[in-house]
């Protein structure tokens, strides 16, 4: 710079103005990359955020779901003292037999006296006039042996009353 | 000094610096600044994906309802929402409480495994006076400690009455699992981030119910819509004696109760 240039007295206001418009470069290029683009349009988060949160996918159809193919064992399952049980508590979320309409796996069948108990072993935190006996007494009373699926000698876990 | 930088200044270009070549290469710097910006407004970036189903989140305010004197504490609304949600293993969002209250009022609680697998028999029922479950899950405060906390603007709610958190955004700094009072959110054992229970916000803005009412044996956890008229929730919180959980640290819970005991917390 020529000392005789009108800006060579002015030199530190030069070098504060190239400093202060490298510094708002920086902010808004800093800006650009680092604030999602969604942010701020519903509230201080990211708008985009919700439309993701919806789009992921469904696992359980429900039992109506289920009786689309099964309508058989629905039907019993309405019938007799099951009424309020879901296919996919006992076997699995539908996504994990059904993709698309198609079958891509057997579901699992658990002929397990365990999963009776879940709700039929006799608690005291339970409902009182809920059903409910201590097993290895009812199994005896009706002449059978304990084992892991001594319910199922007696009771259809999709009707069984 | 100011010698050589002359020197340097005039044997680099040959010509004068004036105020004009100065503002001019301003310009052209400022010009340059700005188109680089323009090019990062434009880049691509992660595209959000898209649904096909309409949904007006002003047209609902979600709420729901835990009637503890149905609850049979079976557990399948733990599995179902483990599986439904992706949960890890040892993480809940949703879980099962036994409590047993004995003569002197004490309550004592128990919740193994969440209640996923169900619940044993205890023998020393004997001092305990009256015994119930009660399921928990986010309350999903309309006035919530954790989204208050949140630094980085992870947590929010929805318009619909839902508080969400963004595992992208979130930084994993465990705020918001301290400031829950109902001990309802928890860092996500696979992601680092906080987790909580959603609502099933991907099925409740589909039509569907949440996976935990979905499997419910007894009717015990119902969720509904308050600005629906017809929905029956509307009907029993306007009728039935309920309550939320710890009332009194004001932060409006929208998960309501029936048959809740002074014990539970």
């Amino acid at each position: 710079m020529n000392s005789e240039s009108p800006l060579w007295h002015a030199k530190h206001v030069v070098r504060a103005f190239l400093a202060l418009i490298v510094l708002l470069i920086a902010l808004v290029l800093g800006r650009q990359f680092l604030v999602p683009d969604s942010w701020g349009r519903s509230g201080w988060y990211r708008a985009d955020n919700v439309t993701e949160q919806r789009a992921f996918p469904l696992r359980h159809g429900g039992n109506a779901s289920c009786g689309e193919c099964h309508d058989d064992i629905l039907a019993e399952l309405t019938d007799a003292g099951h009424a309020g049980v879901r296919c996919e508590g006992c076997h699995a979320p539908l996504a994990l037999h059904v993709s698309d309409g198609d079958k891509i796996a057997d579901m699992p069948v658990r002929r397990e006296t365990s999963l009776c108990v879940r709700c039929h072993q006799a608690l005291d935190a339970r409902p009182t006039d809920f059903p409910q006996v201590h097993p290895r007494e009812h199994v005896s009373e009706q002449g059978g042996e304990f084992g892991p699926d001594a319910c199922f000698e007696c009771h259809n876990p999709h009707a069984p009353l | 000094m100011p010698t050589r930088k002359r020197d340097q200044a005039t044997s680099r270009g040959g010509g004068q610096v004036t105020r004009r070549s100065v503002l001019k290469q301003l310009t052209v710097l400022g010009t340059a600044v700005a188109g680089g910006a323009a090019v990062g407004l434009i880049l691509p970036r992660d595209a959000a994906a898209t649904l096909t189903e309409p949904y007006d989140w002003t047209r609902h305010r979600w709420v729901y309802l835990i009637d503890t004197r149905k609850c049979i504490g079976c557990g399948f609304c733990v599995g179902a929402c483990r599986q439904e949600n992706e949960v890890p293993h040892g993480n809940y969002r949703t879980w099962i409480e036994r409590y047993r209250i004995n003569s002197e009022g004490e309550a004592h609680v128990d919740s193994p495994l969440g209640g996923e697998r169900g619940f044993e028999r205890i023998r020393d029922s004997g001092h305990f006076g009256k015994a119930f479950f009660v399921p928990k899950l986010c309350n999903q405060c309309a006035a919530s400690p954790c989204s208050q906390v949140c630094p980085v603007g992870a947590s929010y709610s929805t318009r619909d009455g839902v508080v969400l958190v963004d595992a992208e955004h979130c930084i994993g700094c465990g705020y918001c699992v301290q400031a829950c009072p109902y001990g309802s959110r928890f860092m996500n054992h696979d992601t680092h981030t906080a987790d909580k229970c959603t609502w099933c916000y991907h099925r409740l803005t589909r039509g569907e119910t949440t996976a935990c009412v979905g499997i419910c044996p007894t009717g015990a956890r119902i969720i509904g819509d308050r600005e629906d008229p017809d929905d029956p929730i509307n009907h029993i919180l306007a009728t039935e004696r309920i309550q939320v959980l710890q009332p009194e640290l004001l932060t409006k819970p929208q998960c309501y109760y029936q048959g809740l005991d002074q014990g539970v917390r």
